[in-house]
């Protein structure tokens, strides 16, 4: 493989793990504006919570390298951050009755 | 038509050795039952967890998620660079990555001493029983994180990885990035949502 090859591979996958670095530093910017303000209830936390799903996604799926592995690790990785995630969901909506 | 560059062809295992994929879904299924279990603690105790969360500083940890998704981004940086076989600018995104790591641990730190200085320890409640234990737990991740980044680094700087091979960085960046994944999940469960 010729560096010229590597370096625009190296390239088309660093440009979008600089947006998805971003877009996580403006979804955490907004859950934290979220919580200063005050703002509370089962709509808050479920937009919260699908928020902290999208970001962990985000992380396997292009940090960690996963969207380009595909197959049962990353079905594994997203089933977990499902299940953990609808757990918490699950128990919030049982706590508000 | 112009043509486009695409991305490393798939790759039928995740990046780095597959003992530490192992060792990362221990890891996630540790912190996931602590999560779990402390959603439905909360669900017979609400305004005791509702009362307890505003004692914590939320700003400090909103801060330091965005430490440690910055210094998951330097380490992907970090694997860029050498996959390219620039092992120097790989030390560098790494010893920033180490940096930023540090910076999470200062302001950790400094937290912690707020929460003893006001009494609110371990046993003070079962909100705090959780804080502690989930977070002392991902902070001992993050200290050992950051000494595999160091190995990383200081093999990395004397020449130990190339563009042909580099297991080692992918390893160190993976267990990074499972310390920041973790830390996106802990700090609305234990800062925000009420």
């Amino acid at each position: 493989m010729n560096s010229s090859g590597t370096d625009n591979r190296q390239n088309a996958w660093v440009r979008p793990c600089t947006a998805v670095w971003i877009v996580l530093m403006l979804l955490t910017v907004a859950v934290l504006a979220a919580g200063q303000a005050g703002l509370q209830g089962g709509a808050i936390v479920s937009v919260i919570l699908v928020t902290t799903w999208l970001k962990t996604q985000m992380v396997a799926d292009f940090f960690m390298g996963l969207r380009r592995t595909g197959g049962l690790w990353r079905i594994g990785i997203t089933l977990y951050l499902l299940l953990v995630t609808g757990l918490i969901g699950l128990a919030y909506r049982m706590s508000a009755g | 038509m112009k043509a486009t560059t695409p991305a490393s062809p798939p790759r039928r295992s995740p990046p780095g050795d597959l003992a530490i994929w192992v060792f990362i879904c221990a890891e996630l299924l540790a912190f996931g039952v602590f999560f779990v279990a402390y959603a439905f603690a909360r669900v017979g105790h609400v305004e005791l967890f509702n009362e307890s969360q505003l004692l914590l500083d939320r700003f400090s940890g909103a801060l330091n998620t965005l430490v440690l998704i910055t210094s998951s981004y330097f380490v992907v940086r970090a694997v860029a660079a050498i996959r390219k076989g620039e092992a120097t600018l790989c030390t560098r995104w790494l010893l920033a990555a180490i940096g930023m790591g540090s910076l999470f641990l200062v302001i950790k730190v400094t937290e912690y001493g707020h929460k003893l200085e006001q009494g609110l320890d371990l046993g003070y409640n079962l909100f705090f029983m959780f804080y502690w234990t989930m977070t002392v737990f991902h902070f001992m991740h993050v200290i050992l994180g950051m000494v595999i980044l160091a190995a990383v680094a200081l093999k990395a700087h004397r020449g130990g990885y190339s563009a042909q091979e580099h297991t080692g960085v992918e390893t160190g960046a993976s267990y990074w990035h499972m310390v920041d994944l973790v830390w996106i999940i802990l700090f609305p469960l234990i800062y925000v949502i009420r």
